[in-house]
């Protein structure tokens, strides 16, 4: 054993067969990475070792007993067998406990075919019990409108308690009693209120947790598996839907290391129940009583190009507008403002929820700088107005985890915000800009400032601004991290100050040698930029002669023909009712998959599009990471993908460029525009400019988003609008 | 010399009378042609005909929709769908048996349950893979259809035809259960 000399090496040997891994392991892992199949119930990989199930024993030479393979380090010169008949005797033995107890119910328990048990005890059960005694039974709990119970089917593997310690990040479900009284539950009966809840359900290895929207749906032997993309947050969480005879079943988790690691927030998990809520099947046009009726597709082409090339003859291109869903995909982005440039017209954009666009093309794309694993080797995060923990709650597990392995987190947000990790200072206030201000003093009054010509601003300016304890706190610990990074999310992005917001945020980051990290809303806010979907520049950031209109002036000075697009406008829009309103004076085409009150009462042209699961696309999560999927069921009745919509749309106003044939083709012109390499957008520098003034200072920072109101289609998911409303209804039945 | 053999046997009609031989002696051995449909054979109680499903005795349906039938029929003849079904439901007879049974979400039942039996091929491997015998193939043989469609067994003809034949089908299964 020469190599062992070099400790970073120990030589084992697993069923006679040698092997050369690092130190610190545990035997499963290796056994893992080797293909040796060890039998574990408790032992999962991305939580800690509790070693209480006792499947995974096996023989190590010179241990008196078989040791468990889960909680055992490999040790230079150790030899295991996995399957020598002590090993095989001990498993089978354990086997016969765990079985004692559990109802064998498995032809009307969900878990059926894909439980570890069965799967299991098809190789170490027995075939007749030995236990004469009545078996154990035991309450189910109540943990909500999510996951159902059945606790008598409990192994006691304790993983779903481990995993809300740990991932879920408050301690709501844990073992009471001891032995054959041991119950897991909720310590107080209530619904579970981790936004991360869902993944229970794939953790437990039995039937005990299931999901109660799938509930005796399907069997898992049945279900057809779909790579795709979560649609709701910027993480880009990569999920498999899963469908039987052509209907959405059921979402669960795929891994990738790189984005959402094993889980997934409940959102991605419970959104597809809203997807046929409310849709539109077939297309429609408002005839001349003002109803909407039902026509064919060609037919409704045609009006949106008579009435469109009518505008534009009178009142010239820029007399129309594509107003995008921010988790429009990137094809469509693409093809969107290809149609709208084609036709003349500069006013495209998807940024829905911002008030303030004095930054203008400058402000560039909304990306982090850091990888999502970067994120958790950080050792100070500054959160600038953002409810992270429910806009982006995969990415706020980074920074959850950040946390645990020590790093300091700072906050400026109002009240009412809370996160499951530790915060060293937080400022609570309703007003962003002086904090952000406050911070941004504090460190130019250390010398930092450098020459971003900030003083005028911060000091010699005409408003105060007051540096409190709590900004030196925060700029110490930006300034001490070592790697510190400046977290700006929704709350920023929305307020009314956002341009200053943003610029002092890249001062701040820059003065304290932190990255800047943005993120805003939808799942393709990143791609909506590249795709060119904004009024500034088309894709690839090629700049346009002459800019167009953002949202909040269309809204406000709606554009004589106006294209709706994956906008669900009376909801996801800024603005108040009446406002949203006049965007119904125009020509109004609404390209969506559910019908919703504007478009009910003001769209002249109805084309339904194809909705969640149903179309191919691609999205850029934060990190600038290109995620392509396809669709893993037909479209609903007549509704159609986007990017074939658009492509129609395009070649029949006889514009160049719209002979595409797949979603593919589009996604490569795109990518070729954009210099995409390893479908990894690189951050781009920005050219930085100190702002002149603060803006509005006293303006009051926006409320957050409800986690289950972010988009359409979340909102019209029943099961999570309940669980919304157990948590919030303060009263919750026991 | 075998010539010569051959020869005798074809002129005294030698293999003519041999094959009358068999002939005589079935003329006078007791017929086994049965006189049907006034007759019929007599079937084991392991006879697969026509499918049933059957209930408890107070009136529940067996039947949990745990698809396992639907899983191993070769034919992929069977189709089933499950949902949830409230205990208070007046599907939901009497006394729940306790499977599938939960107070938080009700029983697990078939909603649908059809049998193609153009595509079945009477093995019985539904019969076997059921777990609380609710699916079984009764004695009967004789069906026809005059319609297309009406192939298609569904939830309530087979559980029409587990009520009229429950007696036969508990006395069969009950003989049957000693070698299961
Ligand atoms: S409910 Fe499931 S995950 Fe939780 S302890 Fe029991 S068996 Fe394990
Ligand atoms: S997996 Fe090792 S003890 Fe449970």
């Amino acid at each position: 054993m020469e190599s062992s000399a070099e400790q970073n090496i120990v030589n084992i040997e697993i069923n006679d067969i040698s092997l050369q891994v690092e130190p610190g392991q545990m035997l499963i892992e290796v056994a893992d990475a080797n293909g040796v199949a060890i039998p574990r119930f408790c032992y999962h990989k991305k939580l800690s070792t509790s070693a209480n199930c006792r499947m995974c024993l096996v023989e190590v030479e010179k241990a008196p007993k078989m040791l468990p393979a889960c909680a055992t380090q490999v040790m230079n010169g150790m030899k295991v067998w996995t399957k020598s008949p002590k090993a095989i005797a001990a498993q089978k033995s354990v086997m016969e406990f765990l079985l004692i107890n559990h109802p064998l119910d498995c032809p009307v328990c969900d878990q059926g075919g894909e439980c570890d048990l069965q799967d299991i005890a098809m190789g170490y059960g027995g075939d007749q019990t030995r236990y004469q005694e009545r078996r154990r039974i035991v309450k189910d709990k109540d943990y909500g409108a999510l996951v159902s119970t059945e606790m008598s089917r409990c192994i006691h593997c304790t993983r779903c308690v481990r995993f809300g310690e740990e991932v879920g990040g408050i301690a709501e479900i844990g073992g009471t009693g001891r032995g054959d009284h041991m119950e897991i539950g909720t310590y107080v009966q209530k619904s579970l209120s981790s936004e991360l809840s869902g993944n229970i359900i794939d953790l437990c290895p039995v039937g005990a947790l299931l999901s109660k929207p799938f509930l005796y749906s399907a069997r898992a032997w049945e279900l057809q598996s779909y790579l795709s993309i979560a649609p709701h947050d910027a993480v880009g969480s990569n999920i498999k839907i899963q469908t039987r005879n052509g209907k959405i079943m059921r979402v669960v988790p795929a891994d990738n290391e790189e984005v959402n690691e094993s889980w997934i927030s409940d959102r991605d998990r419970f959104s597809y129940l809203g997807a046929n809520e409310s849709r539109v099947t077939s297309p429609m046009v408002r005839n001349s009583s003002g109803n909407l009726v039902e026509t064919n597709w060609q037919a409704a082409l045609d009006t949106v190009i008579k009435s469109f090339t009518e505008i534009i003859a009178t009142d010239g291109g820029s007399a129309v507008g594509a107003i995008a869903s921010p988790s429009s995909s990137v094809e469509e982005f693409y093809l969107l403002q290809k149609f709208m440039r084609g036709l003349g017209s500069n006013n495209i954009d998807f940024r829905l929820q911002q008030q303030d666009f004095s930054a203008g093309a400058e402000q560039s794309a909304p990306k982090l700088e850091l990888s999502l694993q970067e994120i958790e080797t950080q050792n100070s995060i500054f959160i600038i107005g953002s409810d992270i923990q429910r806009e982006q709650p995969l990415l706020s597990h980074r920074v959850r985890k950040a946390t645990l392995a020590g790093a300091v987190v700072s906050t400026i947000n109002p009240k009412t915000i809370e996160f499951n990790f530790a915060i060293s200072t937080s400022v609570k206030t309703d007003k962003l800009t002086p904090a952000l201000a406050g911070v941004a003093k504090e460190l130019l009054s250390r010398g930092l400032g450098g020459d971003l010509n900030l003083e005028q601003l911060l000091t010699d300016g005409a408003v105060n601004i007051a540096v409190e304890a709590e900004h030196k706190e925060i700029a110490d610990s930006l300034v001490n991290g070592e790697n510190s990074m400046v977290l700006l999310g929704a709350l920023a992005y929305r307020d009314q100050n956002q341009s200053r917001i943003y610029s002092l945020a890249t001062a701040i980051s820059k003065m304290s040698n932190s990255s800047l990290n943005i993120v805003t809303e939808g799942a393709n806010a990143l791609g909506g930029v590249l795709a060119g979907a904004v009024p500034y520049h088309s894709a690839g950031k090629v700049e346009v002669s002459e800019c167009g209109v953002d949202v909040a002036e269309m809204i406000s000075n709606p554009p004589k023909g106006v294209v709706l697009f994956g906008v669900e406008a009376d909801k996801d829009l800024a603005g108040d009712d009446s406002a949203i309103d006049s965007l119904g004076s125009g020509f109004v085409v609404a390209i969506t998959p559910f019908m919703d009150r504007l478009t009910y009462e003001h769209a002249d042209v109805v084309l339904p599009l194809a909705g969640f699961g149903e179309s191919s696309g691609t999205f850029v999560n934060a990190e600038g990471r290109w995620q392509s999927f396809s669709g893993a069921v037909k479209p609903l009745g007549e509704a159609r993908p986007g990017w074939k919509i658009l492509r129609v749309l395009g070649s029949s106003a006889e514009l160049q460029g719209f002979e595409l044939d797949s979603s593919e083709q589009v996604l490569n012109e795109v990518k070729a525009l954009c210099d995409v390499t390893a479908d990894k957008s690189e951050p781009e520098i920005s050219n930085w400019s100190a702002p002149t003034d603060l803006g509005n200072i006293e303006a009051e920072m926006v409320k957050p988003i409800p986690l289950y109101e972010v988009d359409a289609v979340v909102r019209r998911s029943a099961p999570l609008q309940e669980q919304a409303k157990k948590l919030t209804g303060g009263v919750d039945d026991v | 010399m075998d010539k010569l053999i051959r020869l005798i046997k074809i002129w005294t009609l030698w293999e003519l009378f041999q094959g009358l031989g068999v002939t005589g002696r079935n003329l006078f051995k007791k017929k086994f042609t049965l006189n049907y449909p006034e007759e019929k054979a007599p079937q084991s109680p392991r006879f697969r005909g026509l499918h049933a499903l059957r209930r408890y005795e107070n009136g529940e349906e067996r039947c949990i929709g745990c698809k396992l039938c639907e899983a191993i029929c070769p034919a992929m003849a069977i189709t089933i769908e499950v949902a949830p079904r409230d205990e208070d439901s007046p599907e939901s007879k009497g006394e729940v048996n306790g499977a599938g049974k939960s107070h938080n979400y009700g029983n697990r039942r078939t909603t649908k349950y059809d049998i193609d039996l153009f595509k079945c091929i009477f093995c019985g491997y539904c019969e076997e893979a059921c777990p609380v015998e609710a699916i079984v193939e009764t004695r009967i043989y004789e069906y026809h259809f005059e319609k297309r469609g009406e192939n298609i067994m569904s939830k309530e003809d087979l559980l029409k035809i587990g009520d009229s034949e429950e007696s036969q089908l508990a006395t069969d299964l009950e003989v049957d259960g000693r070698f299961r």
